[in-house]
């Protein structure tokens, strides 16, 4: 169903369920930025977001041209609203830098990162 | 356990609504019992008020507790992390702490120690709800930002919280002094809580919208002007009620009986902010969403009045239909969220041929409301309803039955479509019941509030659905327009009520203002 029906739906009925919202840890800056282009089989990732973020029960998954998942160590926090990390032994092609974060106040928020690998 | 993710997710934002609302009410009852009742009122005033007070202390615990299980089923499921790795979280933390003071002040609320134990129980629950506010997470001015959200809380529990608590106190007490001394102290707290949430709401405000383009740009700086909108309404409530307090003390009305029915607005509408703020601790802050955000030259462009489309587009000019997998295919690889489709022409068509016949049916009830106080065949106005119930019904989701591919049986295997269909279902059975109320088949004293309470309650739970993480633009405005049909049907619930029970003129022509406004609303929809 579109987001017109949805609309719909909730106005007529003037009556719905809350429908599920991720949180709000926004993501400011990202590293490797959205689409970018990076060189080299190793590159450091680096997400900057709006609130604290509890590294420890967050996720960086790496997907790969291959469509393969694979999991980023999360280094330790350098500053409290940052998730760092490396990845390596990249090959050429498009890759996804998905990300999965608790928020210090329990919101869990998720996204994507798409990038390319000359 | 894929599939059940939605509904965890779906649960989690509802339990957190529960969990404010049930936290005001054992704070508030509290405050209430040991510095507004002080022992006075009638008989058993006090045993029925710690009763309360236990109830909403234990729902507070359970609905705690049901928080933390559904936010850590999703974090485990999404992540692999153990509930070993999850409970240290400081979500789990501030939730324990808050059922730690809700389950003191239950056991002790009735026991001797009762005023010591319940006064200091409620000192983690406001902690607790403070530990997992938007204060803990920033960056900068966290502590100043935590004392605000205390006081915000301890004032909203104290008024709002004590309101439920007021109205037994009336109901019990039949001395006139004592009720009125009950009710004296309860509106100077009342008149001090007012002072305090403006200030700490100022001040969190500016902390996290800090400027009109974000206030009027994003989702939650409207969801803030529409619980300003509603506050200012529960203070308009509270000076009549005061009024009646002063009327009743200088000799000039004879009893306090008409607080107790604006007592039960007042309440009602308060909750509805507690909703609100639910909404508000589920949206990322105004200052923090720097894209897409709306103009003020957009808003005013979307919001121009122009002609209703009255003419459907063409089935074959909406998007593809998506056919139902077998049940065996793979769950949803993300759960909780759900991709929206961009909607083509086609489909802005179809729905806002859809919003502007619906908003012509709900004028159709205002103005045959307003009608049948004077011609009794206007009565039958609830059977309009069922215009609107079959209108949902056909169009609501045109890729299934009866316009789709998808049959009947098998569509309600989409949780969205089994939702219409259950408010299909709602409506039908509302237009009969009001029906035999307005046609003298029910008693409308009792029978007549669930007309009220129906339209209150959708008003409420339209003002919290939820809203765009990444600030939309289209979803944005979309929601624009559904703000003042959520704060319409509020007001137009009250208003029924109090006219119920109450029977004050004025509000008589409130409510089918309020349709008819609401029904103008959908007929300037759009979205495009």
């Amino acid at each position: 169903m579109n987001l017109s029906r949805k609309a719909f739906v909730l106005a007529v009925a003037l009556t719905c369920f809350k429908l599920p919202v991720w949180g709000h840890a926004i993501l400011l800056k990202a590293t490797p930025a959205v689409n970018q282009e990076v060189t080299g089989a190793n590159t450091a990732v680096e997400l900057r977001f709006n609130s604290r973020i509890d590294a420890k029960r967050s996720k960086l998954t790496l997907i790969g041209p291959d469509s393969h998942e694979h999991a980023l160590a999360i280094s330790e926090q350098s500053s409290p609203d940052t998730l760092s990390s490396r990845a390596t032994d990249l090959t050429p092609g498009s890759y996804v830098l998905r990300w999965q974060v608790l928020a210090q106040d329990g919101h869990i928020t998720r996204g994507e990162v798409p990038f390319k690998v000359h | 356990m894929l599939q059940l993710l939605d509904l965890f997710a779906f649960l989690s934002v509802l339990l957190r609504a529960m969990t404010l609302s049930f936290e005001a009410l054992t704070v508030g009852g509290v405050i209430f019992r040991f510095a507004i009742a002080k022992g006075d009122g009638e008989g058993n005033l006090d045993s029925r008020l710690s009763r309360f007070v236990v109830w909403f202390a234990g729902l507070l615990a359970v609905t705690q507790a049901a928080y933390i299980a559904a936010d850590s089923a999703i974090l485990m499921e999404s992540t692999q992390l153990t509930w070993a790795d999850v409970r240290g979280a400081a979500f789990c933390v501030s939730g324990f702490t808050i059922i730690a003071g809700a389950v003191a002040v239950a056991v002790f609320a009735r026991t001797r120690a009762a005023r010591f134990v319940c006064s200091l129980g409620c000192i983690p629950i406001l902690v607790g709800a403070v530990m997992s506010s938007h204060s803990m997470a920033r960056l900068e001015h966290r502590w100043e930002l935590a004392a605000l959200t205390l006081a915000h809380h301890a004032a909203s529990a104290a008024w709002v919280g004590g309101m439920p608590y007021l109205l037994i106190s009336l109901r019990r007490t039949k001395d006139q002094a004592a009720a009125a001394a009950i009710v004296g102290r309860f509106s100077r707290m009342a008149l001090a809580a007012v002072p305090i949430l403006a200030v700490a709401g100022a001040g969190m405000s500016f902390a996290y919208v800090g400027s009109t383009a974000a206030l009027t740009g994003t989702a939650y700086g409207i969801m803030l002007l529409s619980k300003l909108i509603l506050t200012a309404l529960l203070v308009v409530l509270g000076a009549l009620n005061f009024k009646i307090v002063r009327a009743v003390r200088n000799g000039v009305a004879p009893d306090l009986f008409p607080l107790r029915r604006f007592a039960e607005a007042e309440l009602g509408v308060g909750i509805t902010i507690l909703l609100a703020a639910a909404s508000l601790t589920s949206s990322p802050p105004a200052a923090d969403v720097q894209n897409d955000r709306v103009t003020h030259q957009e808003i005013a462009d979307r919001m121009r009045p122009t002609w209703p489309r009255m003419e459907t587009p063409p089935l074959t000019d909406l998007s593809p239909p998506t056919i139902l997998q077998p049940l065996s295919a793979p769950a949803s690889l993300i759960p909780g969220q759900k991709i929206q489709q961009p909607s083509t022409p086609g489909d802005i068509a179809w729905s806002e041929y859809n919003h502007h016949w619906a908003g012509l049916i709900v004028i159709a009830i205002g103005v045959l409301s307003l009608l049948a106080r004077r011609w009794t065949w206007a009565r039958n106005w609830p059977l309009v309803f069922f215009g609107l119930a079959i209108f949902l019904l056909i169009r609501a989701d045109p890729e299934n039955w009866p316009l789709g591919p998808n049959g009947f049986w098998e569509s309600f295997r989409v949780a969205e479509v089994a939702q219409h269909r259950i408010f299909v279902l709602l409506i039908v059975a509302f237009a009969i019941f009001e029906w035999c109320v307005q046609n003298g088949k029910l008693s409308a004293a009792r029978a007549g509030l669930a007309f009220p309470m129906v339209c209150a309650a959708g008003g409420a739970l339209l003002l919290t659905h939820s809203h765009s993480l990444s600030n939309v633009k289209e979803e944005f405005l979309a929601e624009l327009s559904h703000t003042p049909l959520a704060i319409l049907a509020v007001a137009a619930g009250w208003s029924r009520w109090l006219e119920i029970r109450l029977a004050p003129q004025v509000v008589r022509w409130v409510w089918p203002v309020c349709f008819i406004l609401i029904g103008a609303i959908l007929m300037n929809y759009r979205e495009a």
